[in-house]
């Protein structure tokens, strides 16, 4: 019958997963890196990439945000806010670590200052390589991320594997 | 004025104080000084006008030496003099402050401090400055000593970001450290008395990374591409000034057409630079058409720097000994058809940002610093400039290609928002011309001179025209295949003190613009901070602060 409960489930779930796909806001949070990654994902947001048109949004709010943008690796000043930041966030939420330092600590890899990179902090759902990655590649990241959601499962990378920096 | 001149008379104004002098390269004089002495040294160079305390480099000569150096550089056009002084490495070595003299060396007294353990008597706030507050007591990075194992963080009753409330009839407004306008964190404290604020206090140090102990751990080319990463904005910047100052010290003279390349690339990061920082500003003010028009146009410059670079954030052009592209038919012909379209665009932005009235409520007589305040505060770069102080590296000792090839100065006497906006904008068009006389006239000359892999013993003082003001290195080698100490002092560590002094008295809808308006940046910084605080709180993110600001605006 049409008032079943698991057709009303089905129904809702539905729609929660289309508004999701269709308006993935994001927040961003930058734990120590050099800034490149930053005004890259910033240019990605503006005109020219226009990543709006996947109706993703730059929120101010870890409340409004699905997905969380990590850049830099993560210092031990900046920790604690990271997570912070981390657990504010409603669920479903993802993590998108964007560039070499979030994905290995990169060039400030034992750094007396940096703690490690997003992975040893938070639990990371999509990398996007470069650095900085081309606004290319973080589109295409998210788009990537945006697809799992769409099958409702939530994606398992595989860290790149890295050189042993020290 | 030259050189020698001004050397010779901070010569004769430390007189009495001078125990010996050196003078390791022609525009440099090194005197050593009692530190006993010092407060009244700087009072001497000051009252002789002997140039600006620059940078504090605190440097640590190792186990055997039994002793470190305090070293304060004076910068007066070209001549840098450093008034040296030896503390003992053993017990609690202690210095005085001068931030009474000069406001912005409680930054540089406070990363001397909490890096090298040298207590500085009288400095206004003693606290952590880059270090995280986890941080052990009587563990310092910058000792030669210094192993990260004894780094651990221990647990300590940390001053918590205050949450919300208000204390008496005072209110704290913190903003950050994650705010979305800045992309960067950083956290502020300002305190409110109704809408005037009373108080600015700031906490760096989200960022800070320890990259001058990391150079010493990597050899001289590896510093190179871990330098350019200071910054993602002007990383070119940061090369460069390595780049020169390693090249002194190797005494390796690069060809006419390199030094021509890295100034053609330092044009177009500037481009990139200003123009970031216009739509930042914009956004700020809630004006996001022009935002979206400027970081569209932007575009045009980043496409060019990857035809030549090959990267459109760090470049990686130069290498020690010169720069690693050319710049052929192509690329001229690409750079003269970007530089017609963005002449165009900038007259447009500069009429734009000088006539719309909407526009102009919100910079007209903002945050207005005189030239006097400009000096006392040690603005640098567009902030200084934008108070009709004349403070620019390119002019007052010109480095590689700007010899040959020199830019006219833009300076205006306003001091306020929108001053900062006129000098930015202009500074956009001269840089467009230079950038085509240097297409036009390119010497001829190899790319790249062979470099040796070690870089006999010395010291050397490198300074760079940055898009955001002056930046400092200090570099010292002990004829190693890696350095012994680089010392780095980024341009927007002096411009906070102004952002932070101005902010007294002003609205605080008016922040979020002024902040801006001296385009920090972060990661170069935190690599530091702090001014004043006054109790009570009450929770507003950046977010809404911004969104106050256009609200209080609109509402007039």
């Amino acid at each position: 019958m049409i008032t079943t409960p698991n057709f009303i489930n089905k129904v809702v779930t539905g729609i929660t997963t289309w508004a999701r796909v269709n308006s993935p806001w994001i927040i961003h949070f930058n734990s120590g890196s050099c800034n490149g990654c930053d005004i890259e994902i910033l240019a990605t947001l503006t005109p020219y990439y226009d990543i709006e048109r996947f109706g993703i949004k730059l929120k101010g709010s870890p409340r409004h945000a699905d997905i969380l943008v990590c850049t830099g690796p993560v210092t031990r000043q900046a920790r604690e806010r990271l997570l912070r930041v981390y657990e504010q966030m409603p669920e479903p939420k993802f993590v998108v670590a964007v560039g070499s330092c979030g994905i290995s600590g990169g060039t400030f890899a034992g750094c007396y200052n940096v703690v490690g990179h997003i992975d040893e902090v938070l639990p990371v759902d999509a990398y996007i390589p470069g650095c900085p990655p081309r606004p290319e590649a973080i589109i295409d990241g998210v788009v990537k991320l945006l697809n799992h959601l769409k099958e409702g499962t939530r994606p398992q990378p595989i860290r790149p594997e890295i050189g042993d920096h020290a | 004025m030259n050189t020698e001149a001004r050397l010779q008379r901070a010569k004769d104004a430390l007189a009495p104080f001078t125990r010996e002098t050196f003078a390791p390269e022609t525009n440099r004089l090194d005197v050593v000084i009692d530190a006993g002495d010092l407060t009244k040294a700087t009072a001497a160079m000051l009252a002789a006008d002997c140039g600006y305390l620059s940078a504090i480099t605190g440097l640590d000569l190792g186990v055997e030496a039994g002793y470190m150096e305090a070293l304060y550089h004076f910068c007066d056009a070209a001549a840098v003099t450093s008034l040296r002084v030896r503390l003992s490495r053993e017990g609690q070595p202690e210095i005085d402050s001068v931030a009474d003299q000069v406001p912005v060396a409680s930054f540089y007294e406070r990363e001397l401090s909490e890096m090298l353990g040298v207590t500085v008597v009288g400095t206004p706030d003693p606290t952590h400055l880059f270090l995280p507050d986890d941080w052990p007591d009587g563990v310092f990075p910058n000792r030669r000593d210094f192993k990260i194992e004894d780094a651990a963080p221990v647990e300590r009753d940390v001053p918590k970001i205050p949450e919300q409330g208000r204390m008496g009839n005072k209110f704290i407004v913190p903003i950050g450290p994650q705010h979305p306008a800045l992309k960067e964190p950083g956290h502020f404290e300002f305190a409110v008395d109704g809408e005037i604020i009373t108080g600015a206090r700031m906490r760096l140090g989200y960022v800070h990374r320890g990259i001058e102990k990391a150079t010493e751990q990597r050899n001289w080319i590896q510093n190179l591409y871990l330098l350019e990463r200071i910054c993602g904005i002007c990383s070119h910047t940061h090369t460069s000034a390595y780049a020169m100052g390693v090249e002194k010290l190797a005494q390796v003279e690069v060809s006419p057409r390199a030094l021509a390349i890295r100034e053609l690339i330092a044009g177009m990061e500037r481009i990139h630079s200003h123009l970031l920082w216009l739509g930042v500003v914009a956004h700020e003010a809630g004006f996001d058409t022009l935002f979206m028009y400027s970081w569209r146009d932007r575009e045009t410059i980043m496409n060019l720097l990857e035809e030549i670079t090959g990267n459109r954030v760090n470049y990686s052009i130069s290498v020690l000994g010169g720069v690693k592209q050319d710049i052929g038919p192509a690329e001229s012909k690409s750079i003269h058809k970007a530089m017609d379209y963005l002449e165009e665009r900038i007259r447009y932005y500069l009429d734009i940002v000088s006539t719309d009235a909407m526009f102009l409520q919100r910079t007209r007589g903002i945050g207005t610093m005189t030239r006097d305040e400009a000096i006392l505060y040690g603005a640098l770069g567009p902030t200084a400039r934008a108070s009709g102080l004349v403070r620019d590296v390119r002019l007052d000792s010109p480095y590689g290609a700007y010899k040959h090839f020199p830019i006219s100065i833009v300076t205006d006497e306003r001091g306020d928002l929108e001053a900062k906006f006129a000098v930015r904008l202009k500074e956009l068009l001269v840089t467009c011309f230079t950038i085509r006389t240097l297409v036009d006239n390119l010497p001829a000359g190899d790319l790249t001179v062979r470099f040796p892999r070690k870089v006999p013993a010395g010291e050397t003082v490198s300074r760079v025209e940055a898009p955001r003001g002056e930046a400092f290195y200090f570099i010292k080698s002990e004829g190693g295949e890696s350095p012994t100490r680089i010392k780095i002092r980024t341009p927007s560590l002096c411009n906070w003190t102004s952002v932070l002094n101005k902010a007294v008295g002003h609205q605080l809808a008016d922040m979020p613009m002024m902040i801006s308006g001296m385009d920090p940046c972060f990661s170069c910084n935190d690599r530091m901070v702090t001014v004043r605080r006054k109790n009570g709180s009450q929770t507003m993110s950046w977010f809404d602060l911004r969104a106050y600001g256009i609200e209080k605006y609109k509402s007039r």
